[in-house]
């Protein structure tokens, strides 16, 4: 229980930083993060990869709804939903591999990192971890 | 006859004996792999800069890319340059000359400010003359690495019509290179609120920070295959190039009252004056 509970944390802690980035994007409030040639959030979110598509919704409205997702998962993994541990597995595994993509973005295209965005996908990893163990709880043992 | 005792067999098969932290160590150790094959990927494939030219050469490619005709400049108008001169309220700067100053703030790493270096060169040249320009790459790590471009690191330019004062903060490698002045800092903290390089300031009249075309139209090309596209004025090079050029030459005909007329004068810079209000 105190894993799911973690594991709520820490959608919430990732909800917040999203909904951060989604607010810097659509308003003319600056964004915390250092600038330098290694480490620029500016550059990252600025570029075609800040956004879904092409379109004119930034990727970081994505990361509200999968963070929503994994909150609700946990919560109803607290509230003793232990079948939902596979839906909790899948979903944080789909969440780990957009963020290994986003990384190699940041890392081998873009050549910068977003601090913002990294927080988030150290979020998705722990989410991740804690479903590990988790889902063995609703295997059934043949 | 002895007969064996028959094995009994077991009602349960065994459990696994793998301790429950090892699938979580193993997915952080195939991940911590993972980005350093992505660091690794970065450094085999970021290309390496081309030595900067020699000075007989530089000043070959800034004579070529200097001498353009106005005829080809006026047909390019604009091109395909975004105009980001704001205009901007405050006393009229005045340069080591008693002329209206021009002043640039940027760094050798930043690949905007090594884009912006070219058309403003260009304008610049147009009013006066630039000596001791050295070639360089914007920063090999950065966004759209080894842009090639120039210096005003070490960089004179006279003139009868304007004064030109510039900063480079850095180097390529973000080494120190030059300080701003606290009355430059104070210029660059009430215009340039992004904190955005390159800022120019043109007389504190108009201002803009930021390139005003990107700078991958530069990518992989040597100075002098840069300035040999700018001869050709449908190249997007010379689109990109020269239409950041008139722009600039437009606001620093409006703090010369159009002067020198042989290039104020013409119908494309008129017809940009307009536009920067």
């Amino acid at each position: 229980m105190r894993w799911q509970l973690l594991a709520l944390a820490a959608s919430l802690a990732g909800l917040g930083v999203s909904i951060y980035l989604t607010v810097v994007h659509f308003s003319s409030v600056p964004l915390a993060c250092p600038a330098t040639a290694q480490i620029n959030c500016e550059q990252v979110l600025s570029s075609a990869y800040g956004v879904i598509g092409g379109s004119g919704v930034p990727t970081s409205a994505a990361g509200i709804a999968w963070f929503a997702v994994s909150a609700l998962l946990a919560a109803g993994r607290l509230s003793g939903r232990a079948q939902l541990a596979r839906t909790q597995l899948a979903w944080s595994a789909l969440g780990l591999l957009t963020v290994l993509f986003l990384v190699y973005v940041e890392i081998v295209q873009l050549g910068a990192i977003c601090v913002w965005c990294s927080a988030a996908h150290v979020l998705v990893l722990l989410i991740f971890l804690i479903c590990l163990p988790g889902a063995r709880e609703g295997r059934v043992r043949p | 006859m002895s007969t064996r005792p028959q094995r009994t067999r077991p009602l349960r098969k065994p459990v696994s004996s793998t301790p429950p932290w090892v699938a979580p160590v193993a997915v952080v150790a195939a991940i911590a792999l993972l980005v350093a094959a992505f660091l690794l990927i970065r450094w085999y494939t970021t290309p390496l800069p081309l030595p900067p030219l020699t000075v007989d050469a530089t000043q070959q490619v800034v004579s070529s890319m200097t001498s353009l005709p106005a005829s080809e400049l006026d047909a390019v108008g604009t091109g395909s340059a975004n105009n980001l001169i704001k205009r901007v309220a405050g006393s009229p700067l005045t340069g080591p000359n008693g002329h209206p100053e021009i002043f640039y703030m940027g760094a050798e790493y930043c690949p905007y400010c090594g884009a912006e270096r070219w058309p403003m060169i260009i304008a610049l040249s147009r009013f006066g003359t630039f000596t001791g320009l050295k070639t360089t790459s914007s920063s090999s790590t950065d966004i759209y690495p080894n842009t090639p471009t120039f210096t005003f690191h070490g960089a004179t330019y006279t003139s009868q019509y304007v004064d030109f004062v510039s900063v480079e903060t850095t180097d390529r490698n973000q080494n120190p290179l030059e300080s701003p002045t606290a009355a430059q800092q104070a210029l660059v903290n009430q215009y340039d609120t992004s904190g955005s390089i390159p800022f120019v300031d043109f007389g504190n009249r108009y201002a803009f920070s930021g390139a005003m075309y990107l700078p991958d139209v530069l990518s992989g090309m040597s100075w002098k295959a840069v300035a040999d596209s700018l001869a050709q004025p449908t190249s997007p090079q010379a689109k990109a190039i020269l239409g950041s050029a008139n722009l600039i030459t437009a606001a620093i005909c409006r703090l010369t009252a159009d002067q020198p007329a042989t290039v104020c004068s013409s119908s494309a810079i008129q017809n940009i004056e307009k536009t920067l209000g």
